[in-house]
């Protein structure tokens, strides 16, 4: 009972000795005020806190757990086909439907939990499959969206058009980007690629004259067959609310771009999963695994790995263009290191490789700090605690990757 | 996985029931939107003070036509992205007909698209890059004055009082810092003038002395800073640092105590110019006001007393129109002169102040700013 | 294009860029250490560095209020609590976010270090406000020196003087520690194998929180020395600060502690050369390449040593 409460008490006297000058003693100017209720109560929680683990770690003891049994029994219906395809059924049906009963602000949060789940799809090719930790994928994201934005300001391109070209752009600076780092490892590779990230956005920032600097550009929303989505049409366009005869409403826009996106992402994720099993996605894996055994046994892992920087970079780019054409502006501050990281935190809270983890993650790591932004000032606090526990709570992610094994001799 | 699913499920649901705030029926929702949270978080404050106060006056005065004003506060932490969403939210969730923000140029552009689109009457204290009313949105106004008219304040100052032979421009790489700082340059170039160097640093960075040598390098008279505070004061004490004898202008950009702060104290801060509005703290009608806030222990520097004249607009063009939509609430505020804590106001077509009267303001020795005598 | 400056303006951004660099070398310490013993980035080691400045304000504010108006006395004191106080953060942080995920994933750390470094920022800005704080000025004046032909000045000033006094002293205590007593052997063993290290009977978990509490303290004196020079400071100068200090440890060779020294050196030079006599503008920019291109070239930095690859 002494040792129970001696190990907290020892962790709040810690905490009060060192959340006593930041959050006790606030400046003021050059001086300071004295708050002595912050760093106790601090140093209370923190006791509770480790009270707390104690006791569960007590009490989990004592507990008789069939973990194994369990295990394999929920595996096994997880993975049941009938599950799987109505789940495939239902969730793509859900998800068409789902802007009809969304506000704006609801469909703007949904356009980009759908941008972020194809950033991750992307980037997990690039981290989950093939092990090549990019910090700096939103560099591919920003040459999709300012691909867009400058093809549409200089040639005027449409929509449609700069939706393949900004995606080819971006494989291509994938491309740029693997050739100097094939010889890099693990962590040189994550400062180069960062330090890649950066030079694009200081780019963008700091050549006026092409980019417009931090005034950014603006962007003309899609159109759809012709047909445009503002309340009045410029010359010779017919918007879409007279052509069908409906009312105008701002919702349509987004409807659209969310419907556009929403069918993407089936695209992209139909693609991965598919990849995944072929040859390509195999070697991935396996190189991920051992670089050295994948070269000895004459796999050419030049070609491996910029297949997979020009992969994960396109699908970022494509999500770029949906990006620029949902705020109608873009300007260097939504590309910065911290994108990147937020990408990669939800393709690790995913569970690295894990194609069904990654999008539930980039869907509540978009909601999540929406949801608490009535919360504002605690808002980033509570993001980072949930960073944080996740990863102590289930270090593999939501969905630990299955490998699907390949029986033979049942049809 | 499963379950995973489930709470996923659960979670969408939620956002999809979240419906929009009822509001009360004696109420004028109103937002209040800035960087709330963030590095310029000072002059959210400075919007949401002025405001709120507005707001206590009216309401205890009686409210507008009987109705109380009721604020929301917008936290866009002077990023576009999050501007866009919070615009969203505002017009969406708390149902606001007329909006006070934003105050970084940058956030107010992509947010003005959404409040324009839904009808919203958006005047924002604080935004003074062009772009805000060149493209002639009907429905957005604002009651700061224009970069290029800073500029030309500026230049005049610098060439005409200072006599500079040689001006080195700076700027932070952000809307309002560049916009501020091509204003500068193009109003030089105007009295004939060029400058020795046009250059940007780096915003959130604090080690300038490299820029500093260069000015000397260049024997600059003048450096003029298009910028905010937290850049501004570590460049200024890094100039007096190394011997510099070079005079400081800038812009509204450090209009605060912080600038002080970030300094290193009022003896670093001495003798830097800027360019702001004439002190609103001293015009007649706010003395009032003005007062009354002291007493309650807040001063209110900067843009507050902006952000209170802002909502005296919008109650005085809800009163007389008695309607709460943005086109008739703007058609009116572009044919009528409203009288605010900072003197009567008017806009033209355009949105912008009538008269907007920029003076150039002088750091002293005791960590406050007086008005340059005009000659 | 140096050619032809004035030789004191030359001088004058050389001692620009070694001071940064000295600074970003003290903060890289933390990063190499950390890398070198668990083979971890630690994200947090920048917020560890803004905490520090808030800390150094903060005890300067709390001393002289309690009458200690002694200069040397005063910055002893400030330096010594800072850096204790500091160091408790490094060992929290260690004990949280990197200790339980010991067993887990390379990238498991990454994302609580990102999480740290969040909770880290609101915690300050919670309890301190979003502005911008500062220090007044206690160390003024400068040394002038005359060289050239035209009598050009040079400034030094007092605490730029320091600065690399200061980060001399500390990083040949830092490589005594680490070379000659036997903490800091058990912490070389650890780091070369840590389960050999932990078979023989050396407390490797105590070794690598050794490791963090280091580095944290380097962290500290480079947030008191910084703080002093610049005056101010904001709960977000741990980002840019970090990733510089990380870059540098980078270019000299991720794990070695000379290395460190030597990239925030060559980073520091490198960005007041080129912002002095290029272009401000792009100094990152110039920055990264560099780095990019010493990777090209060394791809384990420059005192690195190569990870050699066992079949």
């Amino acid at each position: 009972m002494r040792r129970l409460l001696l190990q907290p008490l020892l962790t709040a006297t810690l905490i009060l000795i060192a959340t006593t000058p930041i959050s006790g003693l606030v400046l003021q100017g050059y001086s300071f005020s004295f708050h002595w209720q912050s760093p106790l109560f601090l140093a209370a929680a923190a006791f509770v806190l480790h009270l707390g683990l104690i006791l569960g770690r007590i009490w989990s003891r004592n507990q008789f757990r069939p973990v194994a049994a369990l295990r394999l029994q929920k595996g096994a219906w997880a993975t049941g086909p009938e599950w799987r395809r109505a789940m495939s059924l239902l969730l793509p049906a859900i998800g068409l439907a789902l802007p009809f009963f969304l506000d704006k602000y609801g469909l703007t949060v949904a356009i980009l939990a759908l941008i972020y789940v194809l950033l991750a799809l992307g980037l997990n090719i690039v981290v989950g499959l093939a092990g090549l930790l990019d910090m700096g994928f939103v560099a591919f994201y920003a040459v999709g969206a300012y691909g867009y934005a400058l093809g549409h300001h200089y040639l005027g391109l449409g929509f449609w058009t700069a939706l393949p070209m900004a995606a080819l752009l971006a494989a291509g600076c994938g491309l740029l980007l693997g050739f100097p780092v094939l010889r890099m490892h693990g962590d040189y590779l994550a400062i180069v690629t960062l330090g890649f990230g950066e030079i694009i956005r200081l780019i963008l920032n700091n050549w006026m004259d092409f980019t417009g600097g931090p005034n950014g550009v603006q962007v003309d929303f899609p159109t759809f067959m012709g047909l445009e989505f503002s309340r009045r049409a410029k010359e010779g366009g017919v918007p879409i609310h007279e052509f069908l005869g409906i009312a105008y409403s701002s919702n349509i826009r987004n409807i659209f771009i969310y419907l556009v996106l929403f069918l993407v992402v089936l695209l992209v994720l139909a693609l991965v999963t598919r990849l995944k099993y072929m040859p390509l996605g195999r070697t991935w894996e396996a190189l991920r695994e051992d670089e050295i055994a994948c070269r000895s046994l004459g796999i050419n892992h030049v070609v491996v790995k910029l297949s997979a920087f020009a992969m994960g970079a396109m699908i970022g780019g494509v999500g770029g263009v949906f990006f620029a054409a949902s705020q109608g502006f873009v300007n260097p501050t939504s590309f910065t290191f911290f994108e990147s990281a937020l990408v990669l935190a939800i393709v690790v809270l995913g569970g690295l490789g894990s194609i069904p983890g990654v999008v539930i993650a980039a869907i509540v790591l978009t909601i999540l700090p929406e949801l608490l932004r009535d919360f504002s000032g605690y808002r980033i606090l509570v993001f980072g605690l949930a960073m944080v526990a996740m990863m102590i709570w289930r270090p593999q992610g939501l969905i630990r990757p299955q490998r699907r094994i390949f029986l033979t001799g049942r049809h | 996985m499963k379950k995973l699913m489930f709470h996923g499920m659960i979670l969408l649901a939620w956002m999809v029931s979240a419906s929009p705030l009822a509001v009360a029926g004696d109420a004028i929702p109103i937002g209040v939107a800035g960087p709330m949270t963030g590095a310029y978080a000072a002059f959210g404050e400075q919007l949401w003070r002025g405001a709120e106060q507005a707001a206590k006056d009216i309401n205890a005065a009686g409210g507008v036509n009987g109705k109380k004003i009721e604020l929301f506060k917008g936290d866009d932490a002077c990023e576009p992205k999050q501007a866009v969403a919070v615009a969203n939210q505002l017009v969406e969730r708390h149902g606001i007909k007329v909006v006070i923000g934003h105050f970084c140029s940058s956030s107010t552009i992509p947010a003005s698209e959404v409040y324009a689109d839904a009808g919203v009457m958006q005047i924002t204290p604080g935004s003074t890059n062009p772009m805000v009313t060149e493209r002639n949105i009907p429905t957005l106004f604002r009651t700061c004055g224009r970069d290029n008219q800073q500029g030309s304040v500026g230049a005049d100052f610098v060439v005409n009082k200072l006599k500079a032979k040689s001006v080195a421009i700076v700027h932070d790489k952000d809307t309002y810092g560049q916009g501020l700082a091509d204003a500068m340059r193009d109003a030089l170039h105007r009295l004939g003038r060029k400058e020795v160097l046009y250059e940007g640093l780096t915003r959130g960075e604090k080690d300038f002395n490299a820029l500093v040598t260069k000015f000397k390098s260049v024997n600059a008279d003048v450096v003029y800073f298009g910028g905010l505070h937290n850049e501004a004061g570590p460049l200024i004490h890094q100039m007096k640092d190394q011997g510099l004898k070079a005079t400081l202008v800038s812009g509204d950009g450090i209009v605060s105590q912080d600038f002080v702060i970030a300094a290193g104290g009022p003896a670093y801060a001495e003798g830097v110019h800027m360019t702001f509005g004439r002190d609103p703290r001293k015009i007649k009608e706010g003395e009032e006001v003005v007062a009354r806030m002291r007493k309650a222990g807040y001063e209110p520097e900067g843009y507050t007393l902006y952000s209170y004249a802002t909502m005296q607009a919008i109650a005085a063009a809800i009163t007389a129109t008695n309607s709460i939509d943005g086109s008739t609430l703007a058609r009116w505020l572009h044919a009528h002169d409203v009288p605010t804590v900072m003197g009567i106001k008017g806009w033209d077509a355009k949105g912008d102040l009538k008269v907007s009267d920029y003076v150039m303001y002088r750091w002293n020795g005791q960590g406050s700013y007086e008005e340059v005598p005009q000659p | 294009m140096i050619v032809g400056m004035a030789p004191e303006i030359v001088v004058q951004q050389a001692i620009n860029g070694l001071v940064l660099g000295a600074t970003y070398g003290l903060i890289a310490v933390g990063y190499t250490m950390v890398y070198g013993i668990i083979g971890m980035i630690n994200f947090a080691h920048g917020e560890i560095y803004m905490v520090s400045a808030y800390l150094t304000a903060i005890f300067i504010a709390t001393f002289q209020f309690f009458g200690l108006a002694y200069l040397p006395a005063l910055l002893a004191a400030v330096l010594a609590a800072t850096v204790l106080i500091t160091a408790l953060y490094g060992w929290f942080v260690e004990r949280i976010a990197y200790r339980p995920l010991r067993q887990s994933t390379r990238l498991a750390p990454l994302i609580t270090a990102i999480g740290v470094s969040l909770i880290l920022q609101s915690y300050v800005r919670l309890s301190q406000g979003a502005r911008s704080q500062g220090i007044p000025s206690l160390l003024q004046g400068s040394f002038t020196l005359n060289i050239g032909p035209h009598g050009g000045m040079i400034h030094i000033t007092h605490v730029q003087f320091f600065i690399i006094v200061i980060a001399f002293l500390s990083m040949a205590l830092l490589t005594f520690l680490m070379l000659k007593t036997p903490m800091g052997r058990a912490c070389r063993a650890t780091e070369q194998d840590l389960v050999m290290a932990s078979l023989l009977g050396i407390p490797t978990d105590r070794a690598i929180s050794t490791v963090f509490v280091i580095g944290a303290a380097m962290a500290a004196v480079a947030g008191v020395l910084v703080s002093l020079n610049y005056g101010s400071f904001d709960f977000h100068i741990g980002f840019i600060t970090g990733i510089k200090a990380f870059t540098a440890a980078v270019l000299g060779g991720i794990g070695s502690l000379p290395g460190a020294m030597l990239g925030g050196l060559i980073l520091g030079l490198a960005e007041s050369f080129f912002s002095g006599f290029v272009n401000s503008d792009y100094k990152d920019v110039f920055a990264f390449s560099l780095l990019v291109l010493v990777l090209i070239f060394r791809p384990s930095g420059l005192l690195g040593q190569p990870q050699v690859a066992k079949v």
